[in-house]
């Protein structure tokens, strides 16, 4: 045998050994009755045709490889960006170790984040105890500042009231009575991941702002020159708040950044465990009410909470994941309008240099026929900035996207020539992506990690922007934010031009005439 | 250095070269190399011209006898491209050190030579001369016929040094080492009376493999292309050619005009840039060959490949013309391009508001009239300040130039398009033409030049980005 004891052959080797190839061949002849190779060749084929898809496209039921997660991934991403705040989802204990292995396979970091542990006996009786021994207990083993309450389906499908369950858990004293618990419903089966986000978001706001849930009194908004600024659900995080940190610092503005993470999922390797390092402190959540206006970077991860901000009295703006330089303008004379500040030199001139790195770069991208697919927000971002480069973005899907969303994008492509053969897609998946991706082809397709299956199976080279990227390290440390951000993208999308330029022309003596040092 | 120097002098009295006929005896004593201005900026030295002229030949070693840089900076730099052979890609050097200098460093490239054969066994060894190992005295000629002799295996010898001058010189001497050393060294198998040479080609982006199938359509068979995809033994058979064109004469004009009086093989300077220099190449070729004896049928077959090829290139620039009629064009290039590459822009409707004639030849100058007319506006040498002053004022919709004039475009706002070695894509033969408009509409078109013009949004005078 080749696998022993003396030397144990690991996944890569094990299964390309002979025994195991002639093995797995008998097994597949003798035992599976297979259908014969053309007949599997045959329906292969026909999933890539015109008539599959339609077939695909009629699909009512069935969702295959969807590009979204669920409302609590939303919560617990929202609620970590607060000073020493504990994420406490009301119910069961799996749904959230899910959280927090979906955010430490991106981020590369441990993720805090606790569950009331709701089992079969909570579900028929009711959640309460588990909430008032929950929040005991996570209060006592862990010290956190803030626990943020939000829910997983089980307690939503019960109808657990989280209001009272948090008042009866202070008068059994889990935790101190002035101890802050904002808390929001976040069930799975309603919008995605960047609904939750949205709703704790909220939740946590309204609880600062206006009275604690009826345990201190309102604040009185005392307005102020400063500018909130909301990041939204965002993969690129750690990158983009201190970016963005760095421009308002640039354009000497007064800012409050509201869920900043971008400490949070990039501490320091120096022998101290941070449970809970850098956000929002709580202080700077309660005052942020006096602002003069609240920035949005993603218009559908805060639609909820822009409401509640302008119903204090201040002016909210929203964007779609700006990327690139015209969005990034907008963006940068928003916060000079909002503030009455110049937008410094230094900014112009790292503009000019994108503007320049496009221009050097400009026939690469020309004409280039990309799918993307992702958050409603990212999806727009990129579209624009596709279309600024001179590429056209023939197929834009999300899978949380709504009617009012494809009219935007639709609106968008409408805007330039470049838009011109180009298509949205909303509420559709992956399948559905992959009979695009045969029936259209295009050049390049941008998305998450899950896109590699997508790359496998149509050839379409995957450019990995968006979340999660579980299968390339580090990413979320540099920004697609601001005119530096911009220049990240744009050279994550030709970095993966000239790998395809090398990789169709690097076969010696076969297709190696132009594979060659300079591109 | 008597055989350099007689060399250059030789070079500088070449009697083909029409910039050369126009100066008087003691201008033409003087050389061509004009005096290089210190802390003006300058282009490549004759080491690189050399190198870039020779390094296209796919099969041999090209070893460079110096100090890191000289192989670091030029090694496999120019989109040469091979259909066969990878020898060429291969960085050799004698990366010499300190104690080569004080030594002498002979014997280091014996040992080079020695290695590459016995590894290698290319066909033939490159050996390129650097200012250093010039300045130290290492004779690479005595070194190259030792090794020749001792290997048994032609070992040949670029004496140029960049220090003797700038890189047109550089082109012309290893022209020279080639005349020298290899031409006329083998005999081909067979021969016909189609046999032609191409000179001055360097299949830059397989430019030459745009024009290789309308030659097989003719009947015609290249012997040689020097150097372009070149194998050695090719360019060693050359002499047995009955043609030649000579494409780009400013780099090899010696070597045409020495072949014709050793073998008696006439050459042409044509172009395969844009439609009509093309045909006309494709007839010179067919006419020159008849003249030395070919059946003439030959001409009939040319003109028909001519028309239907004419008429193909057309009807797919015509989408185009409608897109591209009056869009201004300034060219910044030299020699033999400043002109081929005018008529076919104006062949898909452009105008052209300026061309450069650095390198231009008086007679490339008549022509540019020629074609453009007597308000021409011809640009000499030109510093990049000015360039960028007159790209302002040209009010141009796009400049073509080479990538070293592309920032100075990006400063002045225009879009801007690679014609020189640095480019990616083929433009030559009819195909090409195809590829150069349809590249020049796709820069035009580009939406980053909205950005390029317009200051950024908060800046005075406040101009809004058109489009995206």
């Amino acid at each position: 045998m080749t696998q022993s004891a003396d030397k144990v052959l690991d996944h890569f080797d094990l299964f390309r050994q002979p025994e195991y190839k002639e093995m797995l061949e008998n097994k597949r002849k003798n035992f599976e009755n297979p259908l014969p190779a053309e007949e599997i060749e045959r329906v292969r084929e026909w999933t890539k045709t015109a008539d599959y898809r339609e077939k695909n496209f009629a699909r009512e039921g069935l969702t295959v490889n969807p590009a979204k997660a669920c409302q609590p991934l939303g919560a617990v991403f929202a609620a970590l960006g607060f000073e020493g705040t504990l994420p406490f989802v009301h119910g069961s204990q799996g749904c959230v170790a899910y959280y927090r292995s979906h955010f430490s396979r991106h981020f590369k970091e441990p993720t805090s984040c606790v569950s009331s542990s709701m089992t079969e006996d909570a579900a028929v009786f009711g959640g309460l105890n588990n909430m008032v021994d929950g929040l005991a207990n996570s209060y006592a083993l862990y010290k956190p500042k803030m626990i943020a309450v939000s829910t997983t389906c089980m307690a939503e499908v019960i109808g657990d009231d989280l209001n009272a369950f948090i008042k009866t858990s202070k008068e059994k004293g889990s935790v101190p009575q002035e101890f802050d618990v904002p808390f929001a419903h976040t069930p799975a089966f309603v919008g995605s991941h960047v609904t939750g986000y949205d709703n704790v978001m909220k939740g946590i706001l309204d609880h600062f702002w206006n009275g604690k849930a009826g345990t201190a009194p309102k604040l009185e908004r005392a307005p102020n020159d400063k500018i909130n600024f909301i990041g939204g659900f965002d993969g690129y995080t750690v990158g983009n708040l201190r970016e963005i940190k760095r421009i308002f610092n640039l354009m000497q503005v007064e800012h409050t950044i509201l869920g900043d993470t971008s400490d949070v999922w990039d501490t320091p390797t120096d022998g101290h465990f941070r449970m809970y390092d850098g956000g929002t402190t709580l202080d700077e959540a309660a005052n942020a009410v006096h602002a003069k206006a609240t920035i949005s970077m993603q218009q559908y991860c805060t639609e909820k909470t822009l409401n509640l901000v302008a119903a204090q009295g201040q002016e909210v703006v929203s964007f779609n994941h700006p990327v690139g330089v015209a969005a990034t303008d907008r963006f940068l004379m928003e916060i000079a309008r909002l503030s009455g500040k110049q937008i410094p030199d230094e900014l112009t001139r790292e503009r000019g240099r994108l503007v320049d790195a496009i221009a050097d770069s400009s026939s690469h991208i020309h004409g280039k026929k990309f799918a993307i697919y992702g958050d409603p927000d990212l999806c727009l971002g990129l579209a624009g900035f596709l279309l600024e480069l001179g590429a056209e973005p023939t197929h834009v899907l999300a899978t949380n996207g709504n009617k009012e969303w494809a009219l935007r994008v639709h609106a968008l492509l409408d805007s330039s020539p470049f838009g011109k053969n180009c298509h949205v897609y909303a509420g559709k998946d992956l399948w559905h992506m992959r009979s695009l991706l045969f029936t259209e082809p295009v050049d390049f397709l941008i998305g998450n990690t899950y896109g590699k299956y997508l790359e496998r199976d149509t050839g379409t080279p995957l450019i990995r922007i968006g979340f999660p990227v579980f299968d390339r390290h580090h990413h979320h440390r540099y920004p697609v934010w601001g005119y530096q951000g911009g220049m990240n993208v744009l050279v994550r999308i030709l970095d993966k031009i000239f790998d395809e330029i090398d990789r169709n022309s690097n076969t010696p003596a076969k297709n190696d005439f132009s594979f060659d040092i300079i591109r | 250095m008597t055989l350099l120097s007689e060399k250059l002098q030789q070079v500088f009295e070449e009697p083909a070269c029409a910039k050369n006929l126009a100066k008087s005896g003691k201008e033409r004593k003087q050389g061509c190399t004009k005096q290089l201005t210190p802390g003006a900026a300058a282009g490549g030295c004759a080491f690189d011209g050399a190198k870039i002229a020779l390094q296209p030949i796919t099969d041999v070693a090209h070893l460079v006898h110096g100090p890191i840089a000289c192989e670091g900076h030029s090694w496999d730099n120019r989109h040469s491209l091979s259909s066969g052979p990878g020898t060429y890609r291969t960085g050799f050097t004698t990366d010499i050190s300190e104690l080569d200098i004080v030594y002498g460093a002979e014997k280091r490239l014996y040992r080079a030579v020695k290695e590459i054969i016995d590894k290698y066994d290319p066909p033939a060894v490159f050996v390129y001369q650097t200012c250093v190992t010039a300045l130290i005295g290492d004779d690479i000629e005595v070194v190259c016929k030792a090794a020749s002799r001792k290997f048994g295996k032609p070992v040949i010898p670029v004496n140029v040094p960049g220090f003797v001058g700038v890189k047109n010189l550089g082109n012309k001497l290893a022209g020279e080492a080639l005349l020298d050393h290899v031409i006329g060294t083998q005999e081909p198998a067979f021969t016909t009376p189609y046999d032609i040479n191409i000179i001055g080609e360097f299949n830059l982006s397989g430019e030459l493999w745009q024009v290789k199938p309308l030659l097989d359509a003719m009947g015609v068979r290249v012997l040689a292309c020097i150097s372009g995809d070149a194998r050695y033994a090719d360019v060693a058979c050359s002499h047995r050619a009955r043609a030649t064109m000579m494409v780009c004469s400013k780099a090899m004009i010696n070597v045409a005009r020495k072949m014709e009086e050793r073998y008696g093989i006439p050459f042409f300077e044509g172009s395969f840039y844009g439609i009509g220099d093309m045909s006309d190449s494709l007839r010179q070729i067919a006419r020159l060959l008849v003249e030395r004896g070919a059946p003439d049928d030959i001409l009939g077959r040319t003109e028909r490949l001519i028309a239907s090829e004419e008429a193909r290139a057309w009807a797919r620039i015509e989408p185009y013309k409608q897109r591209l009629r009056g869009r201004k064009v300034l060219l910044i290039t030299g020699g033999v391009k400043s002109w081929s590459v005018v008529a076919a822009l104006q062949e898909a409707g452009m105008e052209i508001v300026g061309t450069s004639v650095k390198k231009s030849t008086i007679e490339d100058k008549e022509r540019i009239k020629e074609i453009m007319g007597d308000e021409a506006h011809m640009i000499d040498d030109m510093s990049p300040r000015e360039m960028y002053r007159m790209l302002k004022e040209a009010r141009a919709d796009i400049m073509l130039s080479g990538g070293r004039s592309q920032f100075v475009a990006l400063k002045a706002k225009m879009p801007w398009l690679d014609i020189n070695q640095e480019r990616h894509y083929a433009y030559a033969g009819y195909e090409g033409i195809v590829s150069l408009v349809a590249e020049i509409d796709k820069t035009l078109s580009n939406p980053v030049w909205n950005h390029v013009r317009a200051p950024a949004p908060w800046d005075p005078p406040h101009a809004p980005v058109a489009g995206m």
